[in-house]
Parts: structure tokens; C-alpha cells; sequence
């Protein structure tokens, strides 16, 4: 496969996913690397983080504005270390994800969580 | 274009191609089970239950079809279904499996006795909880999809809490839920997984255990209770399995495909009920 063909894939794919008016707006606005954690995002995290999930023992926080505040659901700080660690090791109920995202999409993923308001 | 493809997006409904193998099928409630590769954008390789939206389709493939078809996401993601689907190899159809269900057990069947590791480090054994009313199901801690895995142990979660209002039904019953990634699930993250369904309180592990076992038993335990999993890159494509095994250590019930944490509540207690020991581990 052509190297260029996923980001051009994945680009499409999350223009795609973007849905209407205000988003679609804003993914203009980012960059390369959040472009390709928005992917990620409604890709491994929104089934569960953008819609209410009454069949789950705890409901999943929404994560919009979550580095606007200084501490993150948990309590623990709003840090991208601390979302990170959340990420690759789950929490709670949430499952960990070390071996499903790769580290640099992890760092895409928390790029794009601060775009996320 | 890509205004516009983004324009039609905003209306309409999402599609994306398929391909994979049928698996199973269920004509009550036509859906097709199929084991797919990745779908970006929509869903990880695995198999699952799709809704075929042609009830003819669901009558016409067969297990062993290799089909490609395309899944079509409502205004409501969770509301999915499959159209145009094409049988694009029919070569593995029937004759390619003969001992289709290789030994699962049929309900009233005499269930063999396994031994597992518990989230305490711990040996236990099917046979220690003879006497009582043993529902069993599936999953790996890391599923990130949240109808399968989480779904289960939060259904598991519901029972284990209402059972604690009727003393005599908790004392009767057991829950374990058994993972089939043993290399990443260890006694120590099962432990940390139990405990965030039972809330943090350790004391539930006496009635809901967390349990593992070696690759070869596993797979004994999964062709037994008719459940398929299989390794994918660093995820576990599966389907679901719950068994309801009664106090004298036969099957009672299988769950498949559809059921409700009520459902399942009910069958279990009724099992409790139907003995008079209440003895066990």
C-alpha cells in the first residue's frame, strides 16, 4: 500500500465522521496530529464518551472542555500525563488501551482532547 | 468534493463495506453472525450479529459463506444493519464443517469439572460450586466495545447487587466470570477489574469470582460453553456466552445472542431455589 494512502484515508474518514455545521468548521482549524486523534477518538472513544450508556455499570464522563478544568472527572489533575496514563491503563470500569493505540496515537488522541470543547 | 461528501454525510445514513465470514445465523430475529476484518471507521475485525435487512439473505447464506455486504448506520449508531450482501465464496459452506459444535454442551448435560485461577492467585474448581446455582460468562478486560464485555460484567454487576437484597438467593448462587486473555488478564488485573464492577468492595469476590485458566483449558471451556474467540493483531475478536449451570453441575441454559440482566436474574434464581443444599464453597 502507498504510504500516502492511510492519512489521506483517515483524513476522509474523519471528515466523514465529523457530521455537520460547528464541527465541521473547527476540524479545520487542526492540525495534522489532532486531526488524526479526532480519528482515534470517534474511532475508540466516542461509542462510549459522546452517548449515554444506560447498560453500563458506570456511565463514561462526557470529555468535552476536560482540560478546561483543572482536575479531570477522577479528581486527578487535568494534566496530559494523567490523561495518558488513563488511556494506556484504563480506570475503573474503562478498558486499558496499551494494546490497541500505539504511543504516538495516544499523543494524537490528548492533542486532540484539548481541541475538544 | 469533499464538502460535498461531508454535506452528504450530515443526512444520510453511513455505509461501509464488509467482508468476512458468516459464522452463524438466527432466523428468528434475522441476523447473520459474521466474522469480518477491521471496518474503519465503524468497528474492529470480530464477530458479531448483524441485522440483515433482506430476510430472504439471512435464509439464503449459510455458515462458511464468505460474503461482502454493507453496513449501514442509522441517525442512531447503535442502530446498524447490513444491505446488499453478496456470497462471494460458497466453498466453505457445511461439508468444510462437520463437527460444527465440536463438544458444547447440550442443556441437561453433565458439565466436566475445570479448574481455574481466581483474582486472588487462588485454584477453584467448577465442582466447588456444586450445590449452588453457577452462572458462568466470558470476557477480556481490555474489550473496548461496550456491548460485549463491559455490557456483561455490568449485567453481572446489576445481579450481584440485587442478589444481595434476598440472603438465601446470594448464599444459593455464584457468579464467575471467566477471561480468555490469560497472558494480559492475571490474577492481579482481574482483581482490579472485579473490583470496579463490584465498587471497590473486595468482599463481593466471595460470591463473584474472576478467573483465568491455561490456553488448552480455555479453549475445552469455550467449545463446552459454545463460545468463539480468536486473536486479532492485539484484539480479541468474540462472540458472547452465558450458561446458567444448576446446583447438581448440569447445564440448565445457554444465552447466546439476546437477553436482559432480568432475564438472567430470574433463571438464576430460580435454579437456587429448585435445591434445597445451599451448600458449596
Amino acid at each position: 500500500m502507498a504510504r500516502g494512502v492511510l492519512p489521506v484515508a483517515g483524513l476522509l474518514a474523519a471528515l466523514l465522521l465529523l457530521g455537520c455545521g460547528e464541527k465541521q468548521q473547527r476540524s479545520e482549524q487542526l492540525s495534522k496530529a489532532e486531526i488524526e486523534g479526532q480519528w482515534r477518538y470517534e474511532n475508540d472513544c466516542a461509542e462510549c464518551h459522546e452517548n449515554p450508556q444506560p447498560d453500563l455499570h458506570k456511565q463514561p464522563p462526557n470529555l468535552h472542555g476536560l482540560f478546561l478544568r483543572k482536575s479531570l472527572p477522577s479528581g486527578a489533575p487535568a494534566t496530559d500525563a494523567q490523561v495518558r496514563k488513563t488511556i494506556v491503563g484504563g480506570r475503573g470500569t474503562m478498558p486499558a488501551f496499551d494494546r490497541r493505540l500505539r504511543e504516538e496515537d495516544v499523543g494524537d488522541l490528548v492533542k486532540y482532547l484539548h481541541q475538544l470543547k | 468534493m469533499l464538502l460535498l461528501t461531508v454535506s452528504i454525510g450530515c443526512n444520510r445514513t453511513r455505509k461501509y463495506p464488509l467482508q468476512g465470514e458468516v459464522v452463524g445465523k438466527n432466523l428468528a430475529t434475522g441476523e447473520i453472525t459474521v466474522n469480518h476484518g477491521d471496518i474503519p471507521g465503524f468497528m474492529p475485525a470480530m464477530a458479531m450479529p448483524y441485522r440483515v435487512k433482506d430476510p430472504a439473505v439471512a435464509q439464503e447464506v449459510q455458515p462458511g459463506d464468505k460474503i461482502a455486504a454493507e453496513v449501514v448506520v442509522g441517525k442512531d449508531p447503535s442502530d446498524y444493519w447490513l444491505e446488499d450482501v453478496r456470497i462471494t465464496d460458497e466453498s466453505g459452506r457445511v461439508q468444510a464443517k462437520p463437527p460444527a459444535a465440536p463438544q458444547m454442551l447440550m442443556p441437561g448435560a453433565r458439565v466436566p469439572d475445570f479448574a481455574l485461577i481466581n483474582q486472588d492467585g487462588r485454584k477453584i474448581r467448577l465442582s466447588d460450586f456444586a450445590g449452588k446455582a453457577l452462572l458462568v460468562t466470558f470476557i477480556y478486560t481490555r474489550c473496548p466495545m461496550p456491548n460485549f464485555c463491559p455490557r456483561l460484567s455490568s449485567q453481572f454487576a446489576r445481579i450481584q447487587n440485587e442478589l444481595k437484597k434476598n440472603p438465601e438467593d446470594y448464599g444459593k448462587s455464584h457468579l464467575l466470570t471467566i477471561s480468555f486473555d490469560p497472558k494480559y488478564d492475571t490474577p492481579a488485573v482481574l482483581r482490579k477489574y472485579g473490583l470496579a464492577y463490584l465498587d471497590g468492595d473486595a468482599g463481593g469476590f466471595s460470591h463473584w469470582d474472576f478467573a483465568s485458566t491455561n490456553p488448552t483449558d480455555l479453549r475445552r471451556l469455550a467449545q463446552a460453553f459454545g463460545l468463539a474467540y480468536q486473536e486479532e493483531g492485539n484484539q480479541i475478536s468474540h462472540t458472547m456466552s452465558i450458561v446458567l449451570i444448576a446446583p447438581d453441575s448440569t447445564v440448565a441454559k445457554f444465552w447466546f445472542t439476546d437477553w436482559t440482566w432480568a432475564e438472567l436474574m430470574e433463571s438464576l434464581q430460580q435454579a437456587a431455589r429448585a435445591t434445597g443444599k445451599g451448600e458449596g464453597k
